[in-house]
């Protein structure tokens, strides 16, 4: 039997010149759970949008059954039984999940839609394929969870038999991810196939049957999942050796560097966004953050930043009170801070290597003495950290957006670290990086760490936060739910509980290990 | 370095290949309307230059004052294209300097005609006038978009017709000449003027003055704290807001250095050129500005060859209004597709795309590769 569907030779080139894929071979057999991964960039999205008709190739062949087939438009892959669960879900919000579900192709009565037979496909599809969703509920009213849900049924709808999934669990809690994988399992035992797109290897050893490793516009893996190990696929995707396991030596903790105490925080729009934080960061420890995005985290680190203001509470440094300093006010009192989000607040993408490392200091010598500015010196610093960061560029007068997402982050990460801060905040600081920036980035956490700096480490990644931190605080819905020592007995399952706010740490537990 | 160098040249290659499509399309348009098109063209681009024979008398210069016009021009064009540039690059679309101008004008006028000073005392009197005016006018559209985030294009705009109408009231009302058979002052003394440096021309002093405002604005933009800002600003506002700048300071300056340099610029028409205030002493000298900053991207040291540029098809298209068979309204027209192509900046990509296009595949991905490579060493 011929796979379900083959990419033969497949080359990408975009209009402005980039080259996404580089003669790409590509098949899933019927019934497979089939990873895709890869770095950012590498070109698999661009490959799976090819197979979605989003995106025309350049040259190349696509077969389907064995028959050579031309996909133009999105429309007629789903005709071919091809559909795709995008990581932004594309729903409408005040719509039902049943009116969701059937948009576009309503079952009618005359000229009516049948809306008792949209909620009767709805419960049927559901059923049959394991998927729990509430047909009644508007969208915008349920966890994402199920909106994930919604997506995958509305393809079944529309009778996708390969369905691809774009990084599915990205903004799931470790209970819904091993929810979906349980219904990926179900999809795969009723006949359907599965591509799924991911950058977390350990999905990749836990679901997939198969794995596609790409870089650089290639391929260059494809194997059984079950003969390779987390490394190896890891250095498929990099190109060199990686290690994944950080060592960390355990090492008393200090004086509380940052004290939080009943912090809120209620947005320009009227939201609260943080409620009644209290808890400390000490020198020389790691204090994760975790929870599903969406709950407050960022506005902690825009609150503690000094970019947003705090409504209520008090923020102490080195016993130094900061509320209302400013952003600058708040660096010169000893933190810094890695944005979330690197391109919009990290750096000025026209700018160059050597303007982005000076953006908090630029007005103190030697950058600037008596009211005028030395480029030398800012040239000087730039080298320095390029090298001292392995940031890779053409030069420092090299603009930022000319960098790749890791050296970008690295640019950051040598700005930030360098300033000596005594509190390091530093928010989703490996999103959308590649592995090996990555391993570069939590190795120089972990370094500041042991130097006996305070870093509160703000991320969606759980694994991250495991690896890494010392102790543990969940965020769920602007609250702290839980502080915990991140000892080995500690489970992604019993973390989950708390990021769902099911369950909820005692006030006296908490007062206790803030 | 090397790459920064290419960058140059190819905008330079860009910038000489986009005229030239522009001249041809001003020629045919040209031939279309003229008896005699090639004697109307040369008129444009030949007229500005003056013209040198060697004669009876020995060695004869023509048209000096035609040179005259153009370095004028210039030196007026250069201070308005600075002052656009200065706020442009902190991202801030003020439409001010028109106003500007004009209150600047007023201020160095008021000076010229009231005080009785030397020589130098006098000019520096109405020019400090004219910069602290222009300075403050600009301050205020400054302020009302940092700290309380008026829209600049309409508060510049605004504030425009209010300049515009503050100096006819004052010139109507308190500082007109009676005597004379139009609106204007009195002839500014001779101690009240900027001093000729060519001799037959209006080319004053003030050539040296733009020359200045060149350096220190390149200066500020490059060397000071303050330039730094509202580079940062300019390339993403909420990076520096994150990186501690006081974005809101920054940008009330932004708008008011560049006031101060159209103030400058306003002082150089009054005590420079028409030597008397009079109504519409700039007609809309402040948008050409405009084109000034954008053919020389925001950057200071292109702005004079930009105003050069500039000045020299302006004055060109005077010349053969006045001495050809095409009209003005014509040669507006010609004038304004030429910055029209050059300011299009998506045109040569455009061309490069289409180019590129028309490679093989294989090509593309190997040159990519090479570049790769590159960028790794």
């Amino acid at each position: 039997m011929p796979p379900i569907v083959e990419m033969k030779d497949i080359i990408k080139v975009y209009p402005n010149g980039v080259v996404a894929n580089k003669h790409v071979d590509f098949s899933v057999e019927k019934g497979e759970i089939h990873a895709l991964v890869g770095e950012n960039g590498a070109g698999k999205s661009t490959l799976m949008k090819i197979l979605y008709g989003l995106e025309q190739p350049t040259g190349g062949r696509i077969l389907l059954n064995g028959q050579a087939i031309d996909i133009q438009n999105p429309q007629q892959a789903i005709d071919l039984g091809i559909g795709m669960v995008h990581q932004n879900f594309m729903l409408v919000p005040s719509f039902t999940i049943a009116q969701n579900i059937v948009l576009g192709r309503e079952p009618r009565r005359g000229q009516f839609i049948d809306s008792v037979a949209a909620v009767r496909l709805t419960e049927e599809l559901s059923r049959e394929y394991g998927l729990v969703v509430d047909p009644a509920a508007r969208v915008e009213a349920t966890p994402v969870g199920m909106r994930q849900r919604v997506e995958i049924l509305k393809t079944l709808y529309r009778g996708a038999n390969l369905l691809i999934l774009d990084e599915p669990t990205a903004v799931l809690t470790p209970q819904e991810t091993r929810d979906l994988f349980q219904a990926v399992h179900r999809l795969v035992s009723q006949g359907k196939t599965v591509i799924f797109i991911t950058h977390k290897l350990v999905e990749v050893k836990q679901i997939s049957n198969r794995v596609t490793v790409m870089r650089h516009g290639e391929v260059t893996g494809d194997v059984e999942t079950a003969d390779v190990t987390e490394e190896e696929i890891a250095q498929m995707m990099v190109g060199r050796k990686v290690f994944l396991k950080i060592d960390k030596p355990t090492q008393p903790r200090g004086q509380a560097v940052a004290e939080i105490r009943n912090l809120s925080y209620i947005s320009e729009t009227g939201q609260p966004r943080l409620r009644d934080l209290s808890f400390n960061v000490y020198a020389g420890e790691i204090l994760g953050i975790a929870g599903v995005e969406g709950n407050g985290q960022t506005s902690l680190g825009e609150v503690l930043s000094g970019l947003k203001p705090a409504t209520t509470g008090k923020v102490m440094i080195r016993g130094e009170s900061i509320l209302g300093r400013g952003p600058r006010g708040v660096r010169q009192a000893g933190v810094a801070h890695i944005p979330e989000d690197r391109l919009t607040n990290g750096v000025a993408l026209a700018a160059t290597i050597a303007e982005n490392l000076v953006v908090d200091r630029y007005y103190q010598p030697p950058f600037t003495r008596s009211g005028v500015m030395f480029p030398t010196q800012m040239r000087r610093q730039a080298e320095r950290l390029m090298q001292e960061f392995d940031i890779r560029a053409a030069g420092y007068e090299a603009p930022i957006g000319s960098l790749s997402g890791g050296n970008m982050q690295k640019v950051v990460v040598a700005r930030e670290f360098s300033s000596e801060p005594a509190l390091l905040i530093a928010a989703q600081p490996t999103r959308g990086i590649d592995i090996g920036a990555s391993e570069f980035v939590r190795r120089q956490l972990v370094e500041k760490r042991n130097e006996g700096k305070a870093v509160l480490l703000i991320s969606a990644d759980l694994a991250e936060i495991m690896s890494l931190a010392d102790r543990i605080a969940v965020m769920y819905r602007g609250q702290i739910t839980a502080i915990i020592e991140n000892s080995a007995g500690l489970t992604e399952e019993e973390l989950g509980l708390y990021m769902m706010g099911v369950k909820k740490q005692p006030a006296e537990e908490l007062e206790q290990m803030a | 370095m090397s790459r920064k160098r290419r960058q140059f040249f190819l905008e330079l290659l860009r910038i000489v290949l986009v005229i030239l499509i522009a001249l041809i399309l001003g020629f045919v348009i040209t031939a279309l309307v003229s008896e005699e098109p090639v004697e109307a063209y040369q008129e444009l681009l030949t007229g500005p230059i003056p013209k040198i024979s060697v004669g009876e008398d020995g060695l004869q210069m023509r048209g000096i004052n035609r040179f005259g016009n153009w370095l004028e021009d210039s030196i007026t064009l250069t201070l308005v294209g600075l002052a656009v540039a200065f706020v442009f690059k902190a991202n801030q679309f003020s439409l001010g300097a028109e106003g500007q101008i004009y209150l600047g004008a007023m201020a160095a006028g008021i000076i010229s005609l009231f005080v009785q000073a030397p020589l130098a005392v006098n000019i520096s009197l109405a020019l400090i006038a004219a910069a602290v005016v222009g300075f403050l006018w600009g301050l205020v559209p400054g302020i009302l978009k940092a700290y309380v985030g008026a829209d600049e294009i309409v508060s510049t705009l605004m504030l425009n017709v209010i300049a515009i109408q503050i100096y006819n009231l004052l010139l109507i009302h308190w500082l007109r000449d009676p005597t004379a058979g139009f609106i204007g002052t009195e002839f500014f003394s001779e101690t009240a003027v900027l001093p000729v440096v060519i001799p037959g021309t209006r080319v004053t002093i003030a050539l040296f003055l733009a020359v200045a405002a060149v350096i220190a604005t390149w200066f500020v933009m490059a060397r000071t704290p303050l330039g730094y800002e509202i580079r940062v600003i300019g390339a993403n506002l909420k990076f520096a807001e994150y990186g501690g700048i006081n974005t809101k300071r920054a940008i009330a300056l932004s708008f008011a250095v560049s006031g101060l340099l159209a103030g400058l610029a306003g002082a150089q028409l009054a005590t420079g050129l028409v030597k008397q205030l009079t109504l519409g002493i700039s007609v809309g000298v402040g948008f050409e500005g405009i084109v000034v900053a954008l053919l020389a991207r925001n950057n200071p040291l292109a702005v004079p060859l930009a105003a050069l540029f500039y000045g020299y098809l302006r004055t060109g298209a005077q010349i053969m209004e006045r001495s050809s068979d095409v009209t003005r309204e014509v040669v507006l027209i010609i004038q304004a597709i030429i910055i029209l192509m050059v300011t299009a900046e998506r045109l040569l990509p455009l061309i490069q795309a289409w180019w590129r296009k028309r490679r093989p595949v294989e090509e593309i991905i190997s040159s990519a590769e090479s570049r790769e490579a590159a960028d790794v060493l």
